[in-house]
Order: C-alpha cells, then structure tokens, then sequence
C-alpha cells in the first residue's frame, strides 16, 4: 500500500495532491496543513480522495509514509524535509528560491546515511526545465550553453518568493564557475504564445542544479520574470498572457559539424504545471511509476538528476501539461 | 507667467503622445521566425 503525504496546501500542493489520488498505483493520500480545519476542507475539495492531518513544527509524521511531497515557504520546507530523511522517507519539494534549494541538498549525506532521496526543484523552474534541458541536451553531441527562463507565479505566496529571488544576487555559470552577474540584464524571452514575449532578469536559483545534471556545459543562466500586479487596464488592452506560466529552455551545441540550438518550451497554468510536476514526482519516489526514474540512488538531487526525460514529459503531456518543441531560425 | 503656460502645455501634448502612441503599439517583433510544434513520437521530439 503506497502512502504519500502531501505538505503545503496552497494552489501547488492542491493541484499535487490531485494528480497523486489520480495515480492508480498511489493508494492513500494524506493532505497536511498547520489548521486541521484547512486540510479538512482540502480534503473535502478533493472530493474526499485525500485524508486531512494537521501538521505543525512539532507534531508527529503519520505513519507508513512511502514519499513526502512539500510545496512550503522555505524555512519550513527545510525542517520537514530533515524529519523526513531523519525518518528515511523520500522527499520532494517544489522550493524555487537558491537558499532553499541549498539547504534540502545539504541533506545529502545524511540521506545517503539514510538510504532515502530528496529531490529538489520539482516545480516549474527549477523543474520541468531541468527536465526538459536535459532532453535538449540530448539532442545534442555536444552542449556548449544552455539558458533557461520561466514567466509566471503560482499564487500570493508565489509572487513574495519570485520578488525576492529577484532582489537576491544573479548569478551564471560561466567555464566552469558560478560568476555573480552585477547587472540583472532583463531580456525578452520569446515563450509559446498567448504568453509571447516577456522581460526576464537573470536569477541565481538553479543554475547549480542545471550545471550538476549537464556537466558539458560551458555557460549556463536562468531567468526569471513575474507578472506585473495591474489595477487598471484600459479597455481592449487586457494581456491575455497575464494568467498563464510559461517555461523556456534553450540549449546551444553542436550536432556533428554544425552549430545549432534545440529550444522547448512549455505553456500552462503555473500552479497547474507545477502541482502535476511535483505530483508526478511523488509518485515516482514511492514507487507507483518505476518506469520514470533515471538513476536509482540515495541523496540529494536536483530532478533533472533522477528522471529519464522522455518517459517523464510523456508522463506529464498524458495529465495535460505539454512540451513543444521551436521550429525557426533560433537567434543566440 | 506666458512661458510657464507655453510649457505646461508642451507637456500635456508629450504626455498624450506617448499614452497614445503606448496604448496603440503592437508590441515587440520576435527575434526569430518559425513556432512552436507539440512534441510527439517514441523520442518525443
């Protein structure tokens, strides 16, 4: 009987408990949040597929639990990912700012110690650009840069941690160094329509995850771009783009001879695409989708790490969220 | 007191220039030519 708890029941951790009651070989999910009142009403959201637990900083794991899936702020995320491994259970987490990711793979010893994994990065960046870089990477003999950028926010709590990820320091990976990039050098990225083009600054938060899971390559950045909070709009002018999350991943190479870019991207509601990646996930650390998993092994990965791409995006393109692939002339 | 109308009023046209000009722009021109395809296939390509 596979057992997952599900943490953090914003619009991310409602949308990942869902895709765990739809998975046929998840058998009992288990929705916590710090008010028993909220998880019940979750639970009852969920058309009572899920059981509601109260879960504070001192309250008790429930027991037999298969996988952990948290979508948290980050202090909390951190301290029920340790009692997590401390009780060798498999972790994933939806965190997205850099100091969160740090401390879940600090965890790494310990959960080799432990026998267990955390996964970390399983929303939509990090995330399902780790995931779709690696396949673009594949396409490739030869990586020499990769760039990843996402558009959108999942929520209030979304948009407070997106702000702050852009106020901390933008770095790159550059030949083989994390380089602090002074200037934030806010760029269009050009995203499935009706998103379109964006303006996206440079971010630190997982480019160390892209550099671990795609060692080739020679310079790596992420970007990131928030919706802007509008009280007016005039008539006629309504961004149709304003509602949706976008991803993008652009790796540049060399296939034989000549040098070309593979680029990807992914088009959804941001909550959505995030829930159903870490849903996935959860279900893949419990064991209810084997044929997912990359490299089986303990530790603290990034989820580009651990999946094998193709099955993965298949994977997610059954449950709605679907890649795309660009076709055109690519301009580095 | 005539030259600080004259400006005021220069201003006003600049302000409702530019409201114009930003409420009737059609945006940015991508950088590139093709679309976007949904992968597909055994290799999902």
């Amino acid at each position: 009987m596979k057992t997952v708890l599900v943490a953090g029941l914003g619009e991310v951790g409602i949308r990942a408990a869902r895709q765990l009651i739809d998975t046929p070989g998840v058998d009992r999910v288990i929705v916590a949040a710090r008010r028993l009142e909220h998880s019940r009403e979750v639970a009852a959201a969920l058309h009572d597929g899920a059981e509601p637990y109260r879960l504070g900083r001192d309250d008790a794991l429930p027991a037999e639990l298969d996988a952990v899936v948290a979508a948290l702020p980050g202090d909390a995320d951190a301290a029920l990912a340790r009692r997590a491994v401390g009780a060798g259970i498999p972790y994933a987490s939806a965190a997205d700012r850099d100091a969160t990711l740090r401390s879940l793979l600090a965890l790494d010893i310990e959960a080799q110690s432990r026998d267990t994994r955390v996964v970390v990065g399983c929303g939509l960046a990090p995330g399902l650009t780790d995931v779709l870089a690696r396949h673009a990477v594949g396409a490739l003999d030869a990586v020499d840069e990769l760039h990843v950028a996402r558009w959108g926010v999942a929520g209030s709590e979304s948009v407070a941690e997106a702000r702050r990820t852009q106020r901390e320091e933008a770095r790159e990976w550059r030949e083989g160094e994390l380089v602090h990039e002074k200037h934030r050098h806010g760029e269009l990225i050009w995203f499935p329509d009706p998103v379109g083009a964006r303006e996206c600054e440079l971010v630190a938060t997982g480019v160390e995850l892209l550099v671990a899971a795609n060692p080739g390559a020679g310079r790596v950045t992420a970007r990131l771009g928030v919706p802007p909070v509008k009280r007016f709009t005039p008539p006629g002018r309504r961004d149709p783009g304003l509602g949706w999350g976008a991803v993008r991943v652009e790796a540049w190479g060399w296939r034989g001879t000549a040098r070309t870019s593979v680029v990807y991207g992914v088009i959804e509601r941001t909550a959505v695409a995030a829930g159903t990646v870490l849903g996935v996930t959860g279900a893949l650390l419990c064991g209810a989708l084997p044929g997912l998993e990359g490299a089986p092994g303990s530790g603290a990965f990034g989820l580009g790490a651990v999946v094998e791409p193709v099955p993965f995006l298949a994977e997610l393109a059954r449950r709605g969220v679907k890649a795309a692939a660009f076709e055109g002339v690519a301009v580095a | 007191m005539k030259a600080f109308q004259r400006g005021v009023l220069v201003a006003s046209i600049a302000v409702a220039v530019s409201v114009v000009v930003k409420v009737r722009s059609k945006g940015p021109v991508p950088p590139t030519s093709g679309g976007w395809r949904e992968l597909q296939g055994p290799d999902f390509r």
